[in-house]
């Protein structure tokens, strides 16, 4: 490892402890990728913006490309992998299937992180508060329409469900 | 790519069916494979030391400090290049008087533009090679730069190809008709001169390449996230001297492409000899700051276009002129997008004399390719700029211009006598419907409203059309382009009744593997969920004489599909036929079985078919060949021409110069929809580059032809932010020379957008002194526009 020291890092991902040794500049995302086998953490820019690499880190989302991996020491991590319950997908990657809100998919994971997040905090959706939620995420393929129909329908359908 | 039982509708999900692609289960679990997600062991990694000057010469290139660093196993540099590789070919030699500029894989003895490979290493990790990449030294002498148009031309510029009189690589001037004499007989002219700005396909995933070059067999395997397999392999081996049954192309999942990914690289090249001198796989990702100086650019053209006109708005005559300012190197299309702009500026217009030109001059820039809609979006800007320039100067709507001047679908196919012959198509059918669209979605009443509000809020509207399907091989040869415009496929049943299509198209986010599924059960009644589409791999999938790209995966790579599946149907019914003993001409498939038309449940199910075609050939007569296969070759007869319009809505914002997009009509003709799902999410995904092209997207060189904008904080990517929901009309004139109708719409929604938002600033803006002449077009300008009229 050039000579640098190698550093062990103990995290939760996706419900699964792990122990790794990295080097101390290397990203979170790198080390998700390549030493957790998370290949769901996509980079498109390893600069903060796109949000391909977007994780829940302690609850909260993160880009996982702005984060040194020993930051993760402790943490408890979930990636785009965490998201189904075995072969049940998660309500909102049936939705994003079904509105056709991805393409080639590479934006996805980071979308549904976002999404998932926004969806917890429960509030009442509109458009606007979905289209400034996700403005964080690029999509070079869909034009988001489909992103934010598909968002909007998990929520109204959580909202249905509230009601029963 | 296997297809998944996930969530089809029932149902045979044939043509015009929204059946829910095969690929999004693995996609949104995060399962897919991407190129960075292939690695086998002992795999090293290669970073690339790319030049900080525009122009220099290599003085020398020192590497032993980086070949010292442990873990360090290569360092190539084009010196060493050229002793185990030929010049990188040029597909697009069309331009009459096109010269030759050889470019190889990395920078030999000279650099033109910034980021050109100068060196590239080879190391256990990504990060090591990165490590000792700095501590190459490399002796540049710098040259004087061409930054520009005006530089590139000037008597006394310097020059990027020493052997060369000047920078133009090529011109050429195409014609119809007298346009001198229109113009001088002309009741009215206008003339406009417009510039169109550097932008590039930008996909999230950037490109990348694993090589093996296996030692003892000689065979090379290459994963690639291209969007052309069969041309990289065929590159692969002119470059590197191996036959091409020696190179095995395999792509991964593709993270986007439009167009940058169908060109081919220097990368792919050197991660393949690296392979050879270091025994090693060897990987190169590139990263995002590399993407902005190594993937080819697009767009940039200066146009200057007029036409003559009656007093009553009947155009003449056009002239086009357009330069297009390609980079130091020439990419793998030459000058085809630039030249495909010039011809395609008549547009669905009737304009009887055409006077076009194209020149292409080199600049110290990236080399200039490919991105989705081509040439399109410059023509369809160009054209709908001059008819709005038309329509003020005698003073009538320019819908109504564009009505007298659209050739109709009784004068089809209509040649213009330079390029396009326009098969089919209600040009203002499209138009009626746009306007129709914005009406009733209340965008007008909303701009009256807001007027009286004292808000500046506009509309702008633009017509095109596109040449789709390309291409037909004849058309190819005669351009000069060294490849065929068609698509072969195989269509098998096996043993047990499933079907696998093998096609040469790739997937890249369009849903091609699932499209390519409907046309295959739509021809054999079977569900579509029992079809797998293999894709992305040279050694088992057929050739496709052009790859993915120019709008033609459907209608070209689609028809051959269905043809093929039209043989292997063939064959089933051979054989039921001789179970059955009834006659072929009286079987149908229809619910799993090969059964007498008119008796449903009589028959042989598909699996009992196919089990004695392959396992028990008592069954299936004399003579008969064993096993089920249809193959077939589609070369279309001509292209086909997409066309529609959009309608813009935009309101501006006098005190910051900002632009809103708050609506977007976009109507388009395809022909035949396979899946309105996936026609609609290429409309949405090509409308939003729209808007990112006329209002954010600007590659920006500073004079020492450094580029300035190399993050995503820079080059603006439209976010949901800047795009609003999207209202798609579709028509459907089925393509006469295709079988099954299709045109192809991968490209058509960056097309018009950027002529119609235009257009709506103006409207916007509402000021006779306003013109938008450039795009993109920032902030300032439109503040300049409200604030000083200029
Ligand atoms: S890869 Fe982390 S934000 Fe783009
Ligand atoms: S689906 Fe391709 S980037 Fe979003």
């Amino acid at each position: 490892m050039s000579g640098e020291t190698a550093i062990t890092v103990s995290a939760t991902v996706n419900g699964r402890r792990q122990t790794f040794t990295c080097e101390a500049r290397e990203t979170l995302a790198d080390a998700l990728r390549r030493r957790c086998q998370v290949r769901g953490v996509h980079l498109g820019c390893e600069h903060g913006v796109c949000g391909a690499c977007t994780i829940r880190f302690d609850g909260v989302t993160a880009r996982s490309c702005l984060m040194f991996a020993p930051q993760a020491d402790g943490a408890e991590i979930v990636t785009v992998e965490g998201l189904a319950d075995g072969d049940e997908l998660h309500p909102l990657q049936e939705a994003f299937s079904r509105h056709h809100a991805l393409q080639c998919g590479f934006c996805t994971p980071g979308f549904l992180m976002v999404a998932q997040e926004l969806l917890a905090e429960g509030g009442p959706l509109t458009e606007e508060v979905v289209r400034e939620a996700i403005s964080g995420n690029i999509c070079r393929c869909t034009g988001y329409h489909n992103i934010v129909e598909a968002i909007l329908a998990v929520a109204d359908a959580r909202s249905g469900e509230a009601e029963k | 790519m296997t297809g998944t039982r996930h969530g089809h509708e029932p149902g045979v999900g044939g043509v015009g069916a929204v059946v829910r692609r095969h690929s999004d289960p693995a996609l949104v679990t995060g399962h897919a494979t991407f190129i960075d997600d292939i690695e086998s062991g002992g795999t090293l990694h290669l970073a690339m030391v790319r030049s900080p000057f525009a122009h220099a010469e290599i003085k020398g290139v020192d590497a032993s400090a980086a070949l010292d660093l442990p873990g360090v196993h290569a360092v190539l540099t084009g010196a060493e290049l050229v002793r185990h590789a030929k010049v990188q070919p040029v597909g697009w030699e069309h331009i009459d008087n096109q010269r030759a500029a050889p470019t190889y894989a990395m920078a030999v003895g000279k650099v033109r533009y910034c980021g050109q490979i100068v060196a590239a290493v080879a190391a256990e990790s990504r990060a090591l090679a990165e490590d000792a990449a700095e501590l190459v030294e490399v002796d540049y002498e710098p040259l004087p730069v061409v930054h520009s148009i005006e530089d590139a031309l000037a008597p006394d510029a310097p020059r990027l190809v020493p052997e060369w009189p000047d920078n133009v690589f090529g011109s050429q001037t195409y014609g119809n008709g007298d346009a001198d004499a229109a113009f001088a007989d002309a009741e009215v002219t206008v003339s406009e001169r417009l510039t169109f700005g550097r932008q590039f396909g930008c996909p999230l995933e950037p490109r990348g390449a694993v090589a093996t070059w296996e030692r003892y067999t000689n065979r090379i395997e290459l994963w690639i996230n291209s969007q052309s397999p069969n041309r990289v392999r065929e590159v692969v081996a002119e470059v590197l001297g191996v036959p091409v049954s020696g190179v095995r192309v395999r792509v991964p999942g593709i993270g986007g492409g439009f167009g940058s990914k169908a060109n081919y690289y220097g990368e792919e090249i050197l991660c393949c000899l690296l392979s050879r001198l270091t025994g090693r796989p060897v990987k190169y990702i590139e990263d995002r700051q590399e993407s902005f100086v190594a993937t080819s650019h697009a767009r940039e053209q200066r146009i200057d276009v007029a036409v003559a006109a009656t007093r009553d708005g009947v155009i003449t005559a056009l002239r086009g002129h357009i330069v297009g300012v390609l980079g130091g190197e020439i990419s793998s299309v030459g000058m085809g997008p630039v030249w495909l702009s010039a011809v395609s500026i008549p547009g669905p217009y009737r304009i009887p004399n055409l006077e076009l030109s194209v020149t292409g001059v080199l600049t110290n820039r990236t080399p200039y390719g490919s991105y989705r809609g081509w040439g399109a979006p410059k023509a369809t800007f160009a054209m709908e700029r001059i008819i709005e320039r038309l329509a003020r100067e005698l003073g009538v709507d320019s819908n109504e211009i564009r009505r007298r001047n659209f050739v109709r679908p009784e004068e089809m196919p209509y040649s213009n006598g330079v390029f396009a012959t326009l098969d089919s198509g209600r040009y203002e059918h499209c138009l009626d419907l746009c306007v129709e669209r914005l009406r009733r979605d209340g965008w007008y009443r909303f701009r009256e409203e807001a007027r009286a509000a004292g808000r500046k809020v506009g509309i702008g509207v633009a017509a095109f059309v596109e040449s789709t399907g390309i291409g037909p091989s004849r058309v190819m040869a005669r351009l000069g382009i060294a490849q065929g415009g068609y698509d072969e496929a195989v269509v098998r049943m096996d043993s047990t009744g499933r079907v696998t299509v093998f096609t040469g198209q790739t997937e890249m986010g369009q849903g091609m593997s699932t499209t390519l599924a409907q046309l295959c059960a739509d021809e054999l009644n079977i569900p579509v969920d029992q079809i797998t589409v293999v894709m992305g791999d040279t050694d088992a999938c057929p050739y496709t004489g052009y790859g993915t790209g120019g709008s033609r995966a459907a209608a070209v790579g689609g028809v051959a599909v269905r043809q093929a599946t039209g043989e292997l149907k063939r064959q089933i019914l051979r054989v039921a036929s001789h179970q059955l003993e009834v006659d072929v001409a009286d079987l149908e498939i229809a619910d799993g079985l090969v059964q007498v038309r008119g008796l449903p449940g009589y028959g042989r199910t598909l699996a009992d078919v196919a089990y004695a075609a392959y396992r028990r050939l008592t069954d299936v007569g004399e003579g008969t060949t064993p096993t089920l296969q249809g193959r077939a070759v589609f070369d279309p007869v001509a292209l086909t021409y997409a066309n529609g319009c959009a309608g813009v809505v935009v309101e501006v914002d006098p005190a910051t110069g900002g632009v809103t997009v708050l609506g977007y009509v976009m109507v388009d003709d395809c022909g035949t929809m396979i899946n309105p799902q996936i026609v609609d999410g290429q409309l949405h995904g090509g409308c939003a580059q729209a808007i990112g092209g006329a209002l954010l997207e600007d590659l920006v060189y500073d004079r020492n032809g450094q580029l300035l904008t190399t993050t995503f904080m820079d080059y603006l990517l439209p976010t949901a932010m800047e795009v609003p929901p999207f209202s798609t009309v579709h028509v459907e004139t089925p393509a006469p020379n295709t079988p099954g109708g299709m045109k192809g719409v991968g490209e058509a929604g960056t097309v018009p957008g950027p002529a119609a938002i235009a257009a709506a600033i103006d409207d916007a803006v509402d000021d006779p002194a306003v013109f938008v002449r450039h795009l993109p077009v920032s902030p300032e300008q439109v503040y300049r526009f409200c604030n000083a009229a200029g």
